[in-house]
């Protein structure tokens, strides 16, 4: 009995380290002060101060979280109208018809969403840049928003709209008072979604993005395909603190509307 | 149109896609009373609600308030509001936001809000939950906000959907008695929609009972309980023996192979008809004393009386509900008053039967 | 009366959807059908079924077979296990995580863990084996893929389990049938839903996504994705990058068809 209570913990525990253990040795050597990912030499801290020294980083900082940051409240926007839509739309036909859409840029491959929207930024004469890469995680967050909102508008008891009608209420004041007071906890966890989905995008970005605008992740990217840098460790440390926190945020937004609905795999 | 009547349907259809719901419904509802709608699911009950709330429209016909038509009137502004079977309180408020959600709709003071919901509060007997949120209340409590959401606009008709189905008997019992008093304190008129034939009988002052979609019969509970229309009628509201029978000729009726002396009159003679007997008003006897005699089949211990399920030669089934205790597979006899025979015409619709049984009554005061 | 004052949801949701996802899909197949120079042509399709880009799509999915494959190996067990413990939300919770911190940064680690001087190769030369080549091998870039992927098998599988009733193991248990025969039998074919969504999350991504390739594999793996990008970002011939789109649609739509609708739901974008 003992050793077969043994296996499954001893199991467990090396697909958990496995998991973690790439995590961690990127975190590991970001303090080394051999600079290489190998034959840790000395604590340092100069990789830190590096990426705070470093303007350019910073700028793509801060462009990369304006940019999710915009995009997600524009996309919870047009996804809370889009569930709304689909909520109401009578037809089971056409239904499913705008639900099937609406997957579409969900299940599609990065790269075919970034390559069709490269086509289509060039069609209609927006310049890469900014705007393309805005432009495109809107789209592409769109989707996520109304996954995450849809559920909680389903789950409402149309009862609760009638009720509020049989008070008196407007059909606005039934959408201001009741729907929109009780898929709150969807929107924020459809914002909370694009914002991490933008935060995280390589793939998309990669295609729409021109010359002069680059997000943290391709710049990631670009650093990488030179090799190994110690800054990007750094820089890793840094944004699995601030992903750590995030799920943390999610968590007990998630939390209060009762059950972790969202949390998912990510990319 | 008498004075005294609130809301009238008239010749109301309701239908979904090709599924007629409502068949041609006329009925009026008069101010200050208790109605209940009693039917099985999908008789047709909770759509009438709706349409007096106006969460439906007609396909055809009228709907009259206060003599108004209101077919085209949203529901928001009606004079009616709901209890729902579900509640379907705002989880996103308090007890004391949800109360005054209507009050804040029609932009009332603020002081005036919070006196009116204290007092509908106090109404319901949930004073001092002003505060609570609603997954912290039972669901009794949620009932009581339930309906002080509703009486706080003081609307002059109140409509409950199922209101008492979600709790368990010993709540809904003493719901029932609640409700009751509540409607005769407040004085308005309450249509209450159930599928609990003894809720119905309990409560109201005027039952319609229904089914696919038309009123099979209205009338106050004794009326209904002593006189059903039809067999429908007879074995939704209580238990009953139904048998086929002939009408010989006034007073005299026959089935189980004998003939019997009974009250009814004006049929046509060797008119087939279906006799009731109810459970109750069935006595046993020994086996050569009895007017009809079976075999006992099985037997039940209810609490306050036996159920007792026999048989008799011609393989019709008797349940009788007795004090005495009977024994399996003996054979018994079965005694009932004349008046325990109540006959039901084929086919005779409303009007017929009240016409018939109005006679009787007359004939009654005649002797 | 009541429907008309709906509709205006509609408006700005089905203009995301007629730019959005309509529009880039149509452009995707007309590009398809121009060569270099925007004229009309089938010579992209022509392209395609030559052996070089048939011998492509053949290793691309065979790879995104084996990624799936090895996932699937690895992470049934692991969902299985979790449904066991005690606190089985806050372990899937812990599983999860890692699939939260950007991908590239951990193909990144993999360059110094599959480094000359990397902890792997330290590992080989004490085994007597003697330090290798594994970077730019197709042997890490299943291995780094199968790494990346194992949480997007877990938690369809994870969730299949989950939802099982346990009186129907019991049940089977019952009846005598034995550990092995009631996985066979009634805990595996209850839970294949989730086996397909998985598979579905792994496959399709493992056709299409270019950084692993690039990163890890060097030129040693070509996969759709890494052609798509190449014919879009390099080369400059969007056609024949907008036909390999096309195909890799195709292969998308029949893989879902084949794995069942249910997996969209469930696992999040790839």
């Amino acid at each position: 009995m003992e050793k077969k209570r043994k296996w499954p913990a001893i199991y467990l525990s090396i697909v958990f380290v496995i998991l973690y253990a790439p995590i961690f040795y990127l975190m590991y050597y970001s303090f080394n002060s051999a600079g290489t990912m190998y034959s840790f030499d000395g604590f340092t801290l100069d990789w830190y101060r590096e990426v705070f020294q470093d303007t350019r980083l910073l700028v793509i900082v801060l462009n990369t979280v304006i940019n999710a940051l915009l995009s997600a409240v524009v996309s919870t926007i047009i996804g809370v109208f889009g569930a709304l839509a689909i909520m109401y739309v009578k037809t089971q036909r056409i239904k499913n018809t705008l639900l099937s859409l609406n997957n579409v840029l969900i299940v599609s491959p990065d790269v075919i969403i970034g390559a069709s929207f490269l086509i289509l930024f060039t069609i209609i004469g927006i310049q890469l840049g900014f705007t393309s890469v805005l432009l495109a995680h809107i789209a592409f967050s769109v989707p996520i928003v109304v996954i995450m909102v849809l559920p909680k508008l389903q789950e409402m008891s149309p009862a609760l709209i009638d009720a509020a009608r049989d008070l008196g209420a407007s059909r606005f004041e039934v959408l201001s008072k009741v729907i929109l007071p009780y898929i709150t906890p969807g929107i924020f966890a459809g914002f909370f979604m694009a914002l991490t989905y933008s935060l995280d995008d390589f793939a998309v970005t990669f295609f729409v993005t021109g010359n002069g605008f680059t997000t943290l992740s391709v710049e990631i990217y670009s650093l990488a395909r030179q090799g190994v840098s110690l800054t990007i460790n750094a820089l890793s440390t840094i944004i699995f603190l601030v992903t750590i926190g995030l799920v943390i945020g999610y968590y007990f937004i998630s939390r209060q509307s009762g059950g972790l609905t969202g949390m998912g795999v990510r990319k | 149109m008498s004075d005294n009547t609130i809301i009238q349907f008239d010749q109301v259809t309701k239908k979904f896609d090709d599924a007629i719901v409502l068949d041609s419904v006329s009925f009026k509802i008069e101010r200050g009373k208790f109605y209940t709608l009693l039917g099985p699911s999908g008789c047709g009950k909770t759509t009438i609600l709706r349409l007096i709330a106006g969460f439906t429209e007609p396909s055809s016909g009228s709907i009259y308030f206060d003599g108004k038509v209101i077919n085209d009137v949203p529901a928001n502004k009606r004079q009616v509001n709901t209890v729902f079977q579900d509640y379907a309180l705002f989880p996103h408020l308090n007890v004391f936001e949800n109360v005054a959600f209507g009050l804040k709709i029609k932009k009332m003071k603020k002081a005036v809000i919070g006196e009116k919901v204290k007092e509908a509060l106090k109404f319901v007997n949930l004073e001092g939950y002003e505060n609570r949120e609603i997954n912290e209340m039972s669901g009794g409590q949620r009932q009581r906000v339930a309906i002080a959401r509703a009486i706080v606009n003081e609307p002059e008709v109140i409509l409950l959907d199922e209101p008492l189905s979600a709790l368990d008997l010993k709540l809904r019992t003493e719901m029932q008695y609640e409700l009751r008093e509540l409607q005769q304190r407040l004085g308005i008129t309450f249509i209450f929609v159930t599928h609990d034939q003894e809720e119905a009988l309990a409560m109201s002052d005027e039952i319609f009972v229904l089914n696919h979609g038309i009123i099979q019969q209205s009338g106050t509970p004794t009326d209904i309980y002593d006189e059903p229309i039809n067999r429908f009628v007879a074995d939704f509201i209580g238990e009953s023996n139904i048998t086929a029978g002939v009408m010989i000729e006034d007073y005299k009726v026959s089935f189980a192979g004998k003939e019997f002396i009974c009250v009814d009159r004006g049929l046509n003679s060797n008119e087939p008809i279906e006799i009731v007997i109810r459970p109750e008003d069935l006595a046993i006897t020994v086996r050569d004393e009895g007017k009809l005699r079976v075999r006992v089949d099985s037997q039940l211990f209810r609490g306050v009386h036996y159920e007792i399920c026999c048989y008799d030669e011609f393989e019709n089934e008797w349940l009788v509900h007795s004090t005495k205790k009977a024994t399996v597979g003996e054979e018994i006899g079965l005694t009932f008053d004349s008046e325990a025979i109540h006959v039901m015409r084929f086919n005779e619709s409303e009007e017929e039967f009240d016409k018939r049984l109005e006679a009787y009554v007359e004939k009654d005061h005649a002797n | 009366m009541q429907t008309k004052s709906r509709n205006f949801y509609l408006f700005p949701y089905t203009f995301w959807i007629a730019l959005f996802v309509l529009a880039p899909l149509g452009l995707v197949l007309f590009y398809s059908f121009t060569d270099l120079n925007g004229e009309f042509t089938l010579g992209n399709y022509g392209a395609f079924f030559t052996s070089t880009y048939l011998q492509l799509t053949l290793s691309s999915f065979w790879y995104a077979f084996l990624i799936a494959i090895f996932s699937l190996l690895v992470a049934y067990p692991t969902a299985l296990l979790l449904t066991k413990t005690k606190h089985k939300q806050l372990w899937l919770l812990l599983i999860i995580v890692p699939s939260w911190i950007n991908l590239l940064l951990k193909v990144y680690a993999f360059l110094g863990i599959f480094g000359t001087y990397g902890p792997v190769n330290a590992l080989l030369e004490v085994a007597g084996i003697g330090p290798q080549q594994l970077l730019f091998t197709d042997f890490s870039f299943v291995l780094v893929s199968v790494y990346i992927f194992i949480p997007f098998m877990i938690l369809p599988i994870f969730n299949a389990l989950d939802k099982l009733n346990p009186s129907i193991v019991d049940a089977s248990r019952d009846l005598g049938a034995s550990s092995w025969t009631t996985f066979r039998h009634v805990i595996f074919p209850l839970t294949i839903d989730g086996v397909r969504a998985g598979c579905q999350l792994v496959f399709i991504p493992s056709l299409s996504l270019f950084m692993i390739t690039r990163l890890i594999a060097g030129n040693q793996v070509t996969t759709l994705g890494t052609a798509i990008e190449q014919h879009f970002l390099v080369t400059q011939n969007w056609g024949m990058g907008a036909t390999i789109a096309v195909f890799l649609i195709i292969a998308m739509v029949i893989i879902m068809f084949l794995t069942g609708k249910r997996g969209m739901t469930n696992g999040k974008k790839a």
